[in-house]
């Protein structure tokens, strides 16, 4: 399949909530629109070879600092979702140095356990996060004194984000950052051998895919207008692995495509919920066995040695 | 003044073993200096401990008199010292040439403020020039996982030559290779330091290479320095040969 042809097909699943306009449909697509950036970023650590299962958390903490930024402090929204996504970043690059010298499963523990502290935090810390009972009545998101109201605001505002953040991945992908993160995840010996600073790459990289995380968690903050610790949990962690499994980790097409398609499974699946965790199982054994490269393998057939 | 390599009362301890134990000595501008040694003699642990994979237990390393004990590799790799590996490092599902163009990159471009103020400097060479030095220009746009073996150390060579170092560490250069391939890997080594003024320290068990192609050679034992020559007083030394003997090493 040309690569052309993929992308008219995208743009037209991402036109298709107006042409069935329901209020139903448009959720849909803006709650995929918000985690397609979330794949993105946990797509750009396995590109150096680390699993983070942190970036859910990242996501909380954008959406939290955002909410309270405006509701506490009558902070303008967009410099609110800028800040929260800041906040993030700097709290990744505080904790990045110390995670990313540590490799495998040992770092995926680590994020994990960062993960459930940060959601911890949310769930006991009432005075300011509002608990497990959470924080209601986050103003709507408004703009050159255009307010955001209706949730078709809210899936273009999500959109233009995915088509920045997608840009940003590809581009880092194509230029020779990206060819740095493969060579250190491919060969760190060599790469460090010939001077590749490895830890200040991984730092920047976990950096930059915690402030992408954090601006999604704002939308998402501004669109729902309620936050309980709940959605940022490790369930997330999980979806998020799922859609990079099944779309493919080799090309940012792949998490992309991996959103498109987990996103929507439990309002598909809504008559078997208790099955939904059953199928993802079934999906992840089949692309594992069958497809490793995801989804994207059928599209960018990926190049063999001669 | 002068030393490029300066090692001073080396030691690296593995636990109860003394892996190498209190090794001096100086490499110059120009000189192609080997180790030599018996099986488990601690040559590999040295020549770890100078490219930074392992810190000293004691004793101190530097390098045009800047103290790099204890440095990352790629803080090494930095100042100058390139490296080649015994087993090949390639990154095999890419071409020679990207290879190439990839070790000069990663280098000059090394951390992600370096990438962007060294955006406009100009390569530090270019991978066709080093792909006709060191014999690649056939094998340029092939991929490098589909090169014969020796042909892969010597991208090996290319890659580390593409970061323009002053002191090139060599661990076993001719292990793997046929006959042939072991006269040209000589041949090599002495046009590095002849026409790119690449100094050149060499870890290496292929005796006709050793006495072939370095200036000095330091002969250790059990982690201990015994003799420290040219090849030709090397050869002739009682505590070497005994150190070899039982071996099937032979001095040509």
């Amino acid at each position: 399949m040309k690569p052309i042809l993929v992308f008219v097909v995208i743009a037209a699943l991402a036109l298709l909530p107006w042409a069935l306009d329901t209020r139903y449909v448009f959720h849909i697509a803006t709650m995929i629109a918000i985690m397609i950036p979330l794949a993105l970023s946990m797509n750009l650590m396995l590109k150096l070879g680390q699993l983070s299962i942190a970036h859910p958390a990242f996501m909380g903490i954008g959406a939290y600092g955002t909410a309270l930024l405006t509701m506490r402090l009558g902070c303008p929204p967009v410099l609110a979702l800028l800040s929260g996504a800041l906040f993030a970043t700097v709290i990744a690059g505080i904790f990045g140095p110390v995670f990313l010298r540590i490799k495998g499963v040992y770092f995926v523990l680590l994020t994990y356990a960062f993960g459930e502290i940060i959601n911890l935090i949310f769930q006991e810390w009432t005075g300011l996060f509002g608990g497990n009972s959470g924080l209601y009545g986050v103003p709507k998101f408004s703009i050159f004194g255009l307010r955001l109201t209706a949730v078709q605001d809210y899936y273009v505002l999500a959109l233009i984000f995915v088509v920045a953040s997608y840009a940003a991945m590809r581009a880092i992908e194509r230029s020779d950052i990206g060819a740095m993160f493969e060579s250190l995840n491919e060969d760190e010996m060599l790469s460090r051998s010939i001077g590749a600073n490895a830890l200040s790459w991984r730092i920047a990289a976990f950096s930059f895919s915690a402030f992408v995380a954090g601006i999604s968690g704002g939308i998402y903050a501004f669109y729902i207008g309620f936050l309980s610790p709940d959605p940022f949990g490790f369930r997330l962690s999980v979806d998020l692995v799922v859609m990079n499994a099944i779309g493919g980790v080799s090309s940012v097409l792949g998490p992309l495509l991996g959103a498109i398609l987990v996103v929507p499974l439990p309002e598909i699946l809504r008559g078997a919920h208790e099955y939904q965790l059953l199928i993802y199982g079934v999906c992840l054994i089949v692309f594992l066995l069958f497809m490793r490269q995801g989804l994207v393998s059928l599209i960018q057939p990926r190049r063999k040695p001669a | 003044m002068g030393h490029l390599l300066e090692v001073r009362g080396l030691t690296r301890r593995f636990g109860g073993l003394t892996a190498v134990s209190d090794v001096s000595f100086a490499v110059e501008p120009g000189e192609i200096f080997g180790i030599i040694g018996p099986n488990g003699a601690g040559k590999t642990t040295l020549f770890n401990v100078i490219a930074g994979h392992y810190r000293p237990s004691a004793g101190k390393v530097a390098f045009e008199g800047h103290d790099i004990s204890g440095h990352s590799s790629d803080e090494i790799a930095r100042r100058g010292i390139a490296r080649t590996f015994q087993a090949v490092h390639v990154f095999t599902e890419h071409t020679a040439k990207e290879n190439l163009r990839r070790a000069e990159v990663i280098g000059r471009r090394h951390n992600p403020i370096a990438y962007f103020a060294h955006r406009k400097r100009a390569a530090t060479a270019d991978p066709r020039e080093i792909a006709g030095f060191v014999g690649l220009t056939e094998a340029f746009d092939l991929y490098a996982g589909s090169l014969a073996y020796g042909l892969q150390k010597l991208l090996g060579i290319g890659m580390a030559m593409m970061v323009a170092p002053k002191l090139l560490l060599m661990d076993e250069p001719a292990a793997g290779l046929n006959p042939s391939e072991k006269k040209a890997a000589a041949v090599l080594i002495r046009r590095l330091r002849d026409e790119r003024g690449i100094t050149v320290l060499l870890v290496e068990h292929d005796m006709p290479l050793v006495m072939g192609v370095c200036d000095r050679i330091l002969v250790i034992n059990q982690g201990k320095p015994i003799a420290l020559d040219t090849p030709s007083v090397i050869k002739a030394d009682a505590t070497v040969i005994e150190a070899y003997l039982g071996e099937d090493y032979e001095f040509a």
